[in-house]
């Protein structure tokens, strides 16, 4: 009879021991605590950069380019921007084909101008950059040239690089 | 008084508020962890441009993080690469195969379809990042996303 008694009162007080559960749930606490790492957020700047390709000015006439192909059909109108840096990788001096701009200012509205118009038939944007210039200097013109509208309405995505040679 | 002693000599805090409190902390970590940011360079200053957007690709782009420091060198998940050309040929391999794993077939003519992530210091060279975007493109890589902050921290 106590047996019984006995059975009765330990199926009552069923205790789980939460001790060992929250020292686990403790250590895997501690495990994210120590590797989070808020990843900074970043904006992008999505381009297609194909290689450079022989230039067929649409408008000045230029040829500009790297590339082995000697095919003109291959080329695309491409409108040619140089960018010149000082040695600390400042701007120094900028074109559009042969004329010089003297500010961002100018040089962007030039561009936009440039590439919605019909006529021009621009597709893509070539630009020849200096060896010393800054990335951080570039990618302001990149910029410009990201957020510049073809005739169609669609942003300008294609860009190429060509490196002058140094001074 | 001996039913207080009792109950003094057993004293068992209640565990349960506490656990639920640090599985809900738990949850909280486990959702907002992110792994792809192991893949950044943190030391480097990104350039600073207005119009730069955070952009989802929802997770559907393979995507290649190239980080590019002050002296051009390639930095890969906290792995300083010596050999560039190598790495970006290996990469390029490895992206024709995944290509073909997911039923893509892709010549060595044709663009890859991995997009490549260009994390440079706004203080890099162009002669230097250079070597690094022609080697991309020497491989077929053609789809590229700088990134930039969009405001000086």
């Amino acid at each position: 009879m106590q047996r019984r008694k006995r059975k009765k009162r330990s199926s009552d007080n069923v205790e789980l021991n939460l001790a060992a559960m929250l020292d686990m749930a403790f250590q895997l606490l501690a495990f994210f605590i120590l590797t989070f790492k808020p990843s900074p957020i970043e904006g992008d700047v999505n381009m297609r950069l194909p290689p450079p390709q022989p230039v067929v000015g649409a408008q000045s006439g230029l040829t500009v380019g790297s590339s082995d192909s000697a095919d003109p059909l291959q080329a695309l109108d491409s409108l040619v921007v140089t960018i010149l840096g000082t040695p600390t990788g400042a701007i120094e001096a900028m074109a559009i084909g042969e004329n010089q701009v003297p500010t961002l200012a100018v040089l962007e509205s030039r561009i936009h101008q440039l590439l919605k118009d019909p006529g021009g038939g621009f597709q893509q944007v070539l630009l020849q950059v200096g060896p010393t210039l800054h990335y951080g200097e570039l990618m302001k013109v990149v910029d410009i040239c990201n957020r510049a509208k073809l005739p169609d309405n669609s942003n300008l995505s294609k860009l190429s690089f060509v490196e002058l040679p140094t001074q | 008084m001996s039913a207080a002693m009792s109950h003094g000599s057993s004293a068992e805090p209640d565990l349960t508020p506490i656990l639920d409190l640090v599985f809900q902390l738990i949850t909280f970590f486990m959702l907002v962890i992110n792994f792809k940011a192991a893949a950044l360079d943190t030391s480097l200053r990104l350039p600073v441009i207005g119009s730069a957007r955070p952009i989802d690709s929802k997770g559907v782009d393979d995507v290649l993080v190239l980080n590019v420091n002050k002296e051009g060198s390639l930095n890969v998940y906290g792995d300083r690469k010596s050999d560039i050309k190598r790495y970006i040929a290996n990469e390029a391999t490895a992206s024709r195969m995944l290509a073909k794993r997911k039923g893509k077939t892709i010549t060595n003519d044709d663009d890859l379809p991995t997009t490549v992530v260009i994390r440079a210091d706004r203080g890099v060279s162009f002669n230097l990042l250079n070597k690094v975007l022609t080697e991309c493109q020497k491989y077929g890589f053609r789809k590229f996303t700088f990134k930039a902050q969009n405001l000086e921290k």
